[in-house]
């Protein structure tokens, strides 16, 4: 028997939403009106409850008070766990922090120092030409540098003082 | 003046004020949560993964990720529905590890949680004639297993929301991320297809094959 075109216009879809109950009232109304005069709608409805019936035979296992209580163990002792984890970590953390500041710091030092040596000071160089500050107008009126290094090389002043000694 | 939405699950909902007494450090109220859910998310999870001693393993990894997040915990929807949401992500990651290990889901199944033998096996065992009356409990039980094991994850977990903690379409669709029309699709599609596989059975105790002489 071919099913009428009243039943082809309700889809399984509908059918199974109106078995859960999840259908608006319009639609709802319409199925129940189709379920009490169409035969095709009725047996489609029939099968589609039957075999979600079926589904009843499948197993429902039961956890009594042992399994809470193992439960309970095991959350706790993981929670504890997991409490320690986090402590040790927090105190790598810290490790690993010290630690860098630490770098920091020597690197900032060390490189303060260099800096500090490399940088030239204009005081040094003041002081080792003070002799020639001090003597600098007796240089001038040289005139020449040569002429100072050759009264150097024949120790004419140098041997007065010494026989003066 | 309107509660806040938090409020209004606190209210309606007796198993998110229990959560909210966990959150405030009340292991009591835990232990009386797990006494609620433990057997449905058994149950569930059972159905779900295949296998009632994985089950128990997957419910309480399933515990314990609720009470770490206890410190985090806001009432936005109804507890169960938060709480089989967890179950759900458990179920499946544990199904994609089993995969990646090729742990073949037949393979569980022949190896007895439930004694369910693969279609074919059924198939000759129950003799091919055998009407539905005579069809025991047993028998008729592993048959929906198989079938059930036949649906894709999304179509099993909706079937299986549906049909042992009766949730609504809205409630599925919360648990699974999904709109409610894909839910409706879903359930629609995951029924006809137990219809194609266990009314032959349930009819005349023929596999829905045998006629085609595959």
């Amino acid at each position: 028997m071919m099913p009428d075109d009243a039943s082809q216009l309700i889809s399984d879809e509908q059918i199974i939403a109106y078995l859960d109950g999840e259908l608006d009232v319009e639609t709802e109304r319409k199925i129940d009106h189709l379920l009490a005069t169409n035969q095709d709608v009725r047996k489609r409805t029939n099968s589609l409850q039957h075999v979600w019936d079926a589904l009843d035979e499948l197993e429902r296992p039961n956890v009594d008070e042992s399994f809470t209580k193992a439960t309970m163990t095991l959350i706790t002792a993981r929670a504890n766990h997991s409490v320690d984890d986090h402590r040790a970590s927090l105190r790598r953390r810290t490790g690993r922090w010290i630690l860098a500041i630490g770098s920091v710091l020597t690197a900032g030092i060390v490189g303060f120092v260099c800096v500090k040596g490399l940088q030239s000071n204009p005081n040094r160089q003041l002081i080792r030409d003070l002799p020639v500050l001090e003597n600098l107008d007796e240089y001038r009126s040289v005139q020449s540098i040569e002429f100072l290094r050759m009264l150097d090389r024949t120790q004419l002043f140098g041997s007065e003082e010494t026989d003066e000694d | 003046m309107s509660n806040s939405p938090e409020s209004d699950y606190v209210i309606r909902d007796p198993d998110a004020l229990l959560m909210l007494e966990v959150r405030n450090g009340d292991d009591a109220a835990f232990e009386e949560l797990m006494r609620l859910y433990q057997s449905r998310l058994v149950i569930v999870l059972t159905h779900l993964s295949g296998n009632p001693d994985c089950a128990e393993d997957l419910a309480q990894d399933v515990f314990l990720r609720v009470y770490r997040a206890r410190d985090s915990y806001v009432p936005k929807a109804k507890f169960s529905t938060w709480l089989f949401a967890i179950a759900n992500n458990v179920a499946m990651n544990s199904l994609r590890l089993a995969s990646r290990r090729r742990e073949v889901k037949l393979k569980a199944l022949e190896s007895g949680q439930f004694g369910v033998t693969p279609f074919d096996d059924l198939l000759i065992a129950s003799s091919g004639q055998i009407p539905t009356r005579r069809l025991d409990k047993i028998e008729m039980r592993r048959i929906v297993r198989v079938a059930l094991d036949a649906l894709n994850e999304r179509q099993r977990t909706a079937i299986v929301l549906n049909k042992f903690e009766s949730m609504s379409y809205d409630d599925i669709a919360q648990v699974m991320g999904l709109s409610r029309q894909a839910i409706k699709s879903l359930l629609s599609r995951a029924r006809i297809a137990l219809r194609d596989v266990l009314e032959p059975y349930m009819r005349s105790g023929k596999h829905p094959n045998s006629g085609k002489g595959s």
